[in-house]
């Protein structure tokens, strides 16, 4: 209703003057919802689960044509909650709530835009901590190997039963870019076009180093439990740690250095290892914030099916891109260390080998891996403009 | 609108008479994608800009132009050899770091290679520089030297003898005259103001 009511206003400007400040509108109150597939689910690896449930939501409206449909992709540890709020005192936004909504680049007075959280996920979508119909206790450890093409199979399946046969455009961002960038090479003919921010065609050892190092603070609490630990309670510590320091590698140390240089949180501590530093306390409460909200066998499972993600697999990248179809926009972040630049560059490149339309930017933002996630001009400009075509 | 645009794009013409319909264009320094769209529209060909500068990536992206944004000498080598039919300086030779390798690399990824540039044997260029000691400003570039980019001006002559030197075919060339319109035939160096090459390997 809230977007309705904006877009009138919006309408009403009848004159031939376009307003010089763009209009901007909110998604407003939303609800998530379910899709439950009861048939059974096979993983790439083999292994099956009985039925299947993704919690997603969606903005905007469904056109007739059913071809104005933008699918997002989040990322490790983001979900379906893209835009807008939940309740009217609720205060938190989704996670691009800036990209989404009427007016903005991803404009719902336009686009039917769905996000779901990826089959894996702690947010509502069945995985590690969902019980298994079957046992009746949660599957743990039992869940099968989980792969970015399985996730990408699921929305698949969520697409088809929402009645779409081919989406106008898939974006995303991290692991959200993996999955943009599967579906255009598992889904050619239903994708319209693609964009893959900060990511890359596979994991370098450096992306690997971090994130078996975050298992390890997982696997080594002995809360973990060999990943059997009851309902309501996890290895808090160890997926405390793991958070801290993916936390690092998300940002930068520019970026670091101008929020926090080495501001002291309060001086004279009467012990040696308390909170000394605003970024200790920071780091600190993101772990913290993090065990409330995400399962440590989840962790788990999502850091391997991205550091086993291989675009130069089987054969080569050149090979796996070779039945992309779509025009398709990478955007690289230059203080990115996660997923540097020339990993994304890298897949550019190879498409242009091939002779597919795809087009490269990087920025120059230094906010490190999470620069997607920023209000800036020129990614408002890039998505706006590529989202046309 | 800028006045100068018709004026900027005088070389599209020639440029597009090399062109075979349907090949895999290469533009170096696509600027805003407006050559690679005009050549979309009359050859319908398969073409990708490369230009360092985000606004003009930008350009390209609301014209629907594959564009890369990054270095030219980097994504060179990313190519097999002759896996385009045709690699386009307009313009951008006189950007470049290293021109000599670049233009060697270009003409290894490319079978053919167009190279347009303005000539600074231009008599009115000389003449600016004999009589007021500066070089030319005019519509074109209307710029003092400390506004704009590092420029390594040469003449056609100069390039005609780079040619020879790297034993580098000239399969067509074209000189216009200052105007930037007619065709040159008479003493190109010192009356062309504009030169178009068409290079092969």
């Amino acid at each position: 209703m809230f977007e309705h009511a904006i877009y009138s206003i919006y309408n009403m400007n009848d004159s031939e003057q376009i307003p010089l400040i763009p209009m901007e509108g909110e998604v407003g109150v939303v609800e998530y919802q379910e899709f439950i597939s009861s048939e059974v689910f096979e993983f790439e690896s083999g292994g099956t689960i009985p039925e299947l449930c993704l919690r997603y939501e969606t903005y905007g409206r469904l056109n007739n044509a059913r071809d104005n449909v933008v699918l997002l992709c989040h990322a490790l540890t983001g979900n379906h909650h893209v835009a807008g709020v939940y309740g009217l005192d609720d205060r938190k936004q989704g996670w691009w709530n800036f990209m989404v909504g009427p007016g903005k680049p991803i404009d719902t007075t336009k686009y039917f835009v769905i996000c779901s959280n990826v089959l894996g996920g702690c947010s509502g979508s069945t995985g590690p901590e969902s019980t298994n119909p079957e046992t009746g206790k949660r599957y743990n450890l039992d869940f099968p190997k989980l792969t970015v093409g399985d996730m990408v199979n699921a929305q698949a399946m969520l697409i088809s039963h929402l009645g779409i046969d081919r989406l106008h455009s898939v974006i995303g961002g991290s692991m959200g870019g993996m999955q943009a960038l599967q579906w255009a090479i598992a889904y050619p003919e239903r994708v319209g076009s693609y964009m893959a921010m900060a990511c890359s065609a596979r994991h370098n050892a450096q992306a690997i180093a971090f994130n078996d190092t975050g298992r390890q603070a997982i696997i080594s609490d002995p809360g973990w439990m060999k990943g059997d630990y009851p309902d309501g309670e996890q290895p808090a510590d160890g997926l405390s740690v793991a958070r801290m320091m993916a936390h690092i590698t998300y940002v930068s140390d520019a970026g670091l250095e101008a929020k926090f240089g080495r501001k002291r949180r309060h001086l004279g501590g009467k012990e040696h290892f308390e909170v000394e530093f605003e970024v200790e306390s920071y780091l600190r409460y993101q772990g913290q914030a993090f065990v409330t909200r995400f399962d440590a066998n989840t962790y788990l499972y999502l850091t391997k099916a991205l550091d086993r993600f291989d675009l130069h697999d089987p054969e080569s990248l050149d090979a796996t891109l070779s039945v992309v179809t779509a025009p398709g926009l990478v955007v690289g972040f230059t203080s990115d260390w996660l997923y540097p630049p020339q990993g994304n560059r890298e897949v550019v490149e190879a498409l242009l080998r091939l002779g597919k339309d795809a087009t490269y930017v990087e920025l120059a933002l230094d906010a490190g891996h999470d620069s997607f996630l920023l209000r800036t001009p020129k990614l408002y400009k890039l998505i706006e403009h590529f989202l046309t075509r | 609108m800028n006045p100068n645009i018709k004026k900027r794009q005088v070389d599209f013409q020639v440029i597009a008479q090399w062109v075979a319909e349907g090949s895999r264009v290469l533009d170096l320094g696509c600027g805003r994608g407006i050559l690679l769209e005009y050549l979309k529209q009359k050859k319908s060909i398969y073409g990708v800009g490369v230009d360092i500068d985000f606004e003009q990536i930008l350009s390209c992206v609301k014209r629907g132009v594959p564009a890369y944004h990054g270095d030219v000498k980097a994504l060179l080598a990313q190519f097999d050899d002759k896996s385009f039919d045709r690699v386009i300086f307009s313009r951008s030779v006189e950007l470049l770091d290293e021109p000599d390798v670049i233009l060697e690399d270009a003409l290894r990824v490319g079978k053919r290679v167009t190279v347009g540039f303005v000539n600074h044997g231009y008599w009115k260029n000389r003449v600016s520089f004999l009589t007021n000691g500066s070089r030319t400003m005019n519509e074109v570039y209307p710029k003092p030297w400390y506004q704009t980019l590092r420029s390594n001006d040469f003449s056609a002559h100069e390039f005609e003898s780079y040619c020879e030197d790297r034993s580098i075919l000239i399969e067509n060339r074209v000189y216009l005259n200052g105007n930037w319109k007619d065709t040159c035939r008479f003493l190109p160096n010192l009356m062309a103001g504009y030169a178009i090459f068409d290079l092969a390997r």
